[in-house]
């Protein structure tokens, strides 16, 4: 794989993960109000996730583990509020203050955003996984000095 | 109303996550699956009492307001339906739990949690009440059927499995135009508001909705002549994905037109869809005499079974949709139940085709019955559940004086026959042509098999037997269709807290 190769892209990958993921988080949380949420959470995550597979650096290997937690955290969610008798998928709003941050809203939408983001992510590494990316980024790291 | 709503949608959902990541375990993995989808069954059985009881329900989701948040409707027309859709996929995960161990059956790791999806999808494509949930529902069943088909990755099934995909987006894409258009429209995309003010348009926007919609739903139901996708693709895929895509899939498309333009009334297009309902028919049923092969000879039938049922829809009359709604009822088990005897011919034989097969009457005459039932009922004769709905839909054609199409129903009927008898005569009759194994399977895998085509058979009998009731829960369910007052009147008032 190219990518192992150059350690340029690799090193480059590397310092990107934080700063993508931290616009993932963001995505995540701006996503009750504003343009964002789960799914575009998810994709960027994803993009993250496939920039290191096609790496060789260590991402989440369990796809099927993440789709199912996500997918059951979800409908979780959405069955929850009939304990309370409310219909499904009906929303409970916190807000509190935190020092730093100030006002934050958030509601039961969380949890199922987080719950899509899994899903999502999941997906995204399934299909690498199934396009055989895993096993094409390991066969050709190139050994330290070179064999030939 | 709201627990048994709730559970339809969310259990087969939640047994899917749990199916997936109890992937290792094959006994809990299965016996997650059949939970979950058993729940949802049962659920849907509790609504069609509940709503034969006490009316019509409606749930919203999230409590919001049906103008701005979804709806999930309980009508009679969605609990009548629902109850055997769920019936099918549950009866088809036991057959498949016997199938799958053999080299026929499908990649069970696979096949469990994405059938529960599936499942999920279903529900929701027949409770919701609008536009863009049932695009969601479609989709949500879509993408799990994308898997099911071509999982196994052999060359045939990739490549029918291309034009079931193209085919399919096509189409996906053609709904998400046609809901842009109706909310441009109408600014709303709740059926019950649409039922208002469709009827309120101009002649042209209204049946251009009408039409559009009629092309899109007319895809997923493979009608003349957009069931190119249909016939190559459902062949190739394992006979227990085949039995649940051919007893649901297409339904749920022809489900969706008989509410929408029932209930927005176009009946303008009327005239269109009988001469269309004709051609499928007869293309269907010609189809299914050239072939040489069970599988292929029954998906060309799903094809011709569709234009009867759009033949109901296409009469506008009430009688005309009773038909069609006792026809869809009668045609979901039976359709299915003929796939899994096609699947354990299959089994016995080795092979499905016609010409490689034979003597199976005197070897295993427990197939031979268990094919002749379905087999005549979907061929329409007395006393079967196939006689009462081709009748209904045939004297309804009467009634408006429709003869030119009732012509070509009655002659498509017995190319439906001829092609039965077909089948019968290579498979049950005759000597067995070459020395094919049957595949290896244990006792207690074939015993599963036969008991779930078994139950599936007492099922469709079940729906002969109480035809009279049945027909009456029909004949209410397409009057609330076709007045759509008590549609608007449940969805916009009737909150259920």
């Amino acid at each position: 794989m190219i990518a192992a190769h150059s350690p340029i892209v690799r090193l480059g990958i590397r310092a990107a993960s934080p700063l993508a993921i931290l616009v993932g988080v963001y995505l995540l949380f701006a996503g009750h109000n504003q343009p964002g949420g789960g799914f575009a959470a998810g994709l960027v995550f994803g993009a993250v996730a496939a920039l290191r597979t096609v790496a060789g650096l260590q991402r989440p290997i369990n796809t099927g583990a993440l789709v199912a937690a996500g997918t059951a955290l979800v409908a979780v969610v959405a069955v929850a509020p009939l304990l309370w008798g409310d219909p499904m998928l009906d929303q409970q709003i916190v807000s509190a203050e935190i020092p730093l941050l100030g006002k934050v809203k958030t509601g039961s939408a969380l949890p199922f955003d987080i719950g899509v983001t899994a899903i999502v992510v999941g997906l995204v590494l399934a299909v690498l996984d199934g396009l055989g990316a895993r096993e094409l980024a390991e066969t050709s790291v190139p050994k330290p000095g070179g064999a030939k | 109303m709201n627990l048994l709503v709730t559970t339809t949608v969310i259990a087969p959902i939640l047994a899917a996550a749990a199916a997936l990541l109890l992937r290792a375990h094959p006994k809990s993995r299965d016996v997650v699956t059949i939970v979950g989808i058993g729940l949802a069954t049962l659920a849907s059985y509790a609504m069609l009492i509940d709503v034969n009881a006490n009316g019509s329900q409606t749930v919203r989701v999230g409590g919001w307001a049906p103008e701005l948040g979804i709806v999930l409707v309980a009508d009679l027309f969605a609990v009548l339906v629902l109850p055997i859709a769920l019936s099918i996929i549950l009866v088809v995960e036991i057959f498949a739990i016997g199938q799958r161990r053999t080299a026929w059956g499908a990649n069970p790791e696979l096949a469990g949690p994405l059938l529960g999806v599936l499942t999920g999808g279903v529900s929701l494509a027949i409770l919701t009440g609008d536009l863009f949930t049932l695009f969601v529902a479609f989709e949500l069943i879509l993408v799990s059927s994308y898997v099911l088909l071509t999982h196994q990755g052999q060359r045939d099934q990739i490549r029918s499995g291309m034009t079931y995909v193209v085919m399919n987006l096509l189409a996906s894409t053609l709904f998400l135009f046609g809901v842009a258009f109706v909310y441009a429209a109408t600014g709303t995309i709740n059926l019950a508001l649409l039922a208002e003010r469709i009827p309120e348009l101009d002649s042209g926007v209204r049946l251009g909705i009408g039409a559009w919609f009629f092309v899109v739903f007319g895809t997923k139901a493979a009608v003349f002549p957009l069931f190119s996708w249909l016939p190559d693709s459902y062949p190739t895929a394992p006979t227990t994905i085949t039995a649940v895509f051919a007893g649901l899939l297409t339904k749920i498309g022809i489900y969706s037109m008989i509410r929408f333009h029932t209930l927005t009334g176009m009946d303008e297009l009327g005239p269109i869809m009988l001469v269309i309902a004709g051609i499928t028919m007869v293309v269907g049923a010609l189809g299914a005499l050239a072939q040489s092969d069970i599988k292929r000879i029954l998906s060309f039938h799903v094809i011709s079974q569709i234009g009867y049922m759009l033949m109901g829809l296409g009469l506008f009359s009430a009688a005309g949709t009773t038909g069609a709604i006792l026809f869809l009822l009668h045609h979901m088990p039976v359709k299915t139940v003929l796939f899994l005897v096609g699947g354990l011919i299959e089994n016995h034989e080795g092979t499905s085709s016609l010409s490689r097969s034979g003597g199976l009457a005197a070897r295993k005459p427990v197939i031979a019955v268990l094919f002749a039932i379905p087999a005549l009922s979907l061929a329409g004769l007395p006393p079967f559940s196939g006689f009462v709905a081709k009748f209904a839909v045939i004297s309804a054609g009467i009634d408006e004086s429709a003869v030119a199409i009732v012509v070509v129903a009655l002659f498509a009927g017995i190319l439906t026959l001829l092609s039965m008898t077909k089948i019968w005569l290579g498979v049950f009759w005759g000597t067995d042509a070459d020395g094919l194994e049957a595949v290896p399977t244990a006792a207690n895998n074939r015993r599963l098999m036969f008991a779930a085509t078994g139950l599936a058979v007492a099922g469709t009998l079940t729906i002969s037997f109480f035809a009279g009731s049945v027909f009456d829960l029909s004949q209410r369910a397409a009057e609330e269709l076709r007045s759509s007052d008590a549609y608007i009147t449940t969805v916009t008032e009737g909150a259920q807290e």
